[in-house]
């Protein structure tokens, strides 16, 4: 067929595939640096405050917080490519995974699903962050009182997707069977989630306090 | 266990008779000891219905011919126990391949455009002389093309593919597994970049999204996740720049 002829034997789909791992890794390990530094509210506010101070004073967020977002939209864009767009398609996989019944196939399928969910949330979310500048406990703590179920659903969505994410990636590429993969990976995001929902306990109790 | 009464439900659809839309059919069947899907099958078209359609050559899971999904799962009907199942029991033909008709499909014609397009052979400059001793290979290397070289081609791995349902041109892990073991042959003196032909792009090594579906379903417990991403890694080595140190070959 002429135009796969004409249009193959390049290198594009090795640079797609490796877009999409190094995006993802980035994104993975933002990820769990950033709630890594939201759990600073469990030593004390005044610990949480000094960290997003420094950050603001060196210019780190200023930095961080575009870049992040441009890696995340190059990321939903080149992983999106897996998605099937037609209608057919989708009613293939979702049949497919129906008759499986096999975990990994599903946890793809919700890793989708879980990924168009992170495009709309995590943009309200910077939208939240960046109109409520700065950064500081007490204006965490607002929000977290105002929107904690919307956070709540941010947090399982978002570290269900980055779990099982580094997961398959690690899968694709790696030297290592995958089930002690699995273990790890489920293992940090347990520990991730525990310690996201314990911050957003302390963040509420720190809002109701006020 | 063997006074179970076994309820097979069974797709039935003969492409020579479109008139006939597709269906489901019942059969009961009692369970003997020791039975496998395919003597179920055999009993059923003996006793029950000469017309039901199915394949089989080997009995004994080397043939691959048995292939079908029981129960969701793409497993060979010749190593599948009733006894490990429910006492119902749901049988599909596999997905991907042409239906020939019921639980048959034609795995061959899918298989061969493998091999074509693989070039499933060992390119080699040397003409072999018939009466000198056969070179020599070492056993580690030697087992590992054999452990690619099971391969039955019964098509579990690509029925169980979610890539390999909506991608026609996807070669699954069928297809990457025999490139690997050519890529291991030192007697293939095939370039990094002639594989990349093959399989650098999404109809190979870039086209897997890692579901693993191939390496949980495969009947000979082949270690289809390492073979994928031995090959994805080294295409992606091959892409970078990355030279190999040339290998020596005897």
């Amino acid at each position: 067929m002429l135009q796969r002829v004409l249009t193959k034997s390049n290198k594009s789909d090795l640079y797609l595939d490796l877009i999409e791992l190094a995006s993802g890794l980035l994104l993975v390990g933002f990820l769990w640096t950033h709630m890594l530094f939201v759990s600073t509210i469990l030593i004390s506010p005044e610990m949480f405050n000094t960290l997003s101070e420094f950050l603001d004073t060196y210019y780190l967020s200023y930095f961080a917080i575009p870049f992040i977002v441009v890696v995340a939209l190059l990321h939903f864009v080149i992983a999106g490519r897996r998605i099937p767009t037609r209608i057919q398609e989708q009613r293939i996989v979702w049949q497919h995974a129906k008759m499986l019944n096999h975990f990994d196939t599903w946890t793809w399928v919700f890793q989708a699903i879980t990924g168009m969910a992170i495009l709309v949330l995590a943009a309200i979310h910077v939208w939240l962050v960046v109109t409520g500048w700065p950064i500081n406990a007490m204006n965490s703590a607002d929000r977290m009182e105002a929107f904690w179920w919307f956070y709540l659903v941010l947090l399982f969505v978002g570290e269900y997707h980055a779990g099982f994410g580094i997961y398959r990636q690690f899968v694709k590429w790696g030297m290592f069977p995958r089930k002690p993969i699995g273990y790890v990976a489920k293992l940090i995001t347990v520990v991730i989630i525990v310690l996201g929902l314990a911050a957003m306990v302390a963040f509420v109790r720190l809002g109701g306090g006020a | 266990m063997a006074d179970r009464q076994l309820t097979f439900e069974i797709f039935r659809y003969n492409p020579l008779k479109p008139e006939v839309a597709p269906y489901m059919q019942t059969y009961k069947l009692a369970e003997t000891t020791g039975m496998t899907i395919f003597v179920a099958l055999n009993m059923i078209r003996e006793e029950q219905d000469p017309s039901l359609m199915f394949d089989f050559v080997c009995r004994a899971a080397i043939c691959g011919s048995c292939a079908m999904v029981i129960n969701g799962r793409p497993r060979l009907a010749c190593k599948t126990l009733t006894n490990t199942l429910p006492a119902k029991i749901k049988l599909f033909p596999l997905p991907v391949f042409k239906l020939v008709g019921d639980l048959a499909v034609d795995t061959g014609t899918w298989f061969r455009y493998l091999s074509e397009k693989t070039e499933s052979w060992v390119h080699t400059s040397k003409v072999p002389d018939p009466k000198v001793q056969e070179e020599r290979m070492d056993n580690a290397v030697a087992n590992q093309i054999y452990e690619a070289e099971r391969c039955i081609e019964c098509g579990c791995c690509i029925a169980g593919c979610a890539t390999a349902n909506i991608r026609d041109e996807f070669l699954g892990a069928a297809g990457i597994n025999r490139v690997a073991r050519f890529m291991v042959d030192p007697r293939d003196e095939r370039s990094p970049g002639e594989y990349f032909e093959i399989v650098g792009s999404e109809e190979g090594a870039f086209g897997c999204m890692g579901l693993m579906a191939c390496d949980d379903n495969c009947p000979m417990e082949l270690p289809l996740q390492m073979q994928l991403a031995f090959v994805r890694r080294k295409m992606a080595a091959y892409g970078l720049g990355y030279k190999e140190k040339k290998r020596i070959k005897p």
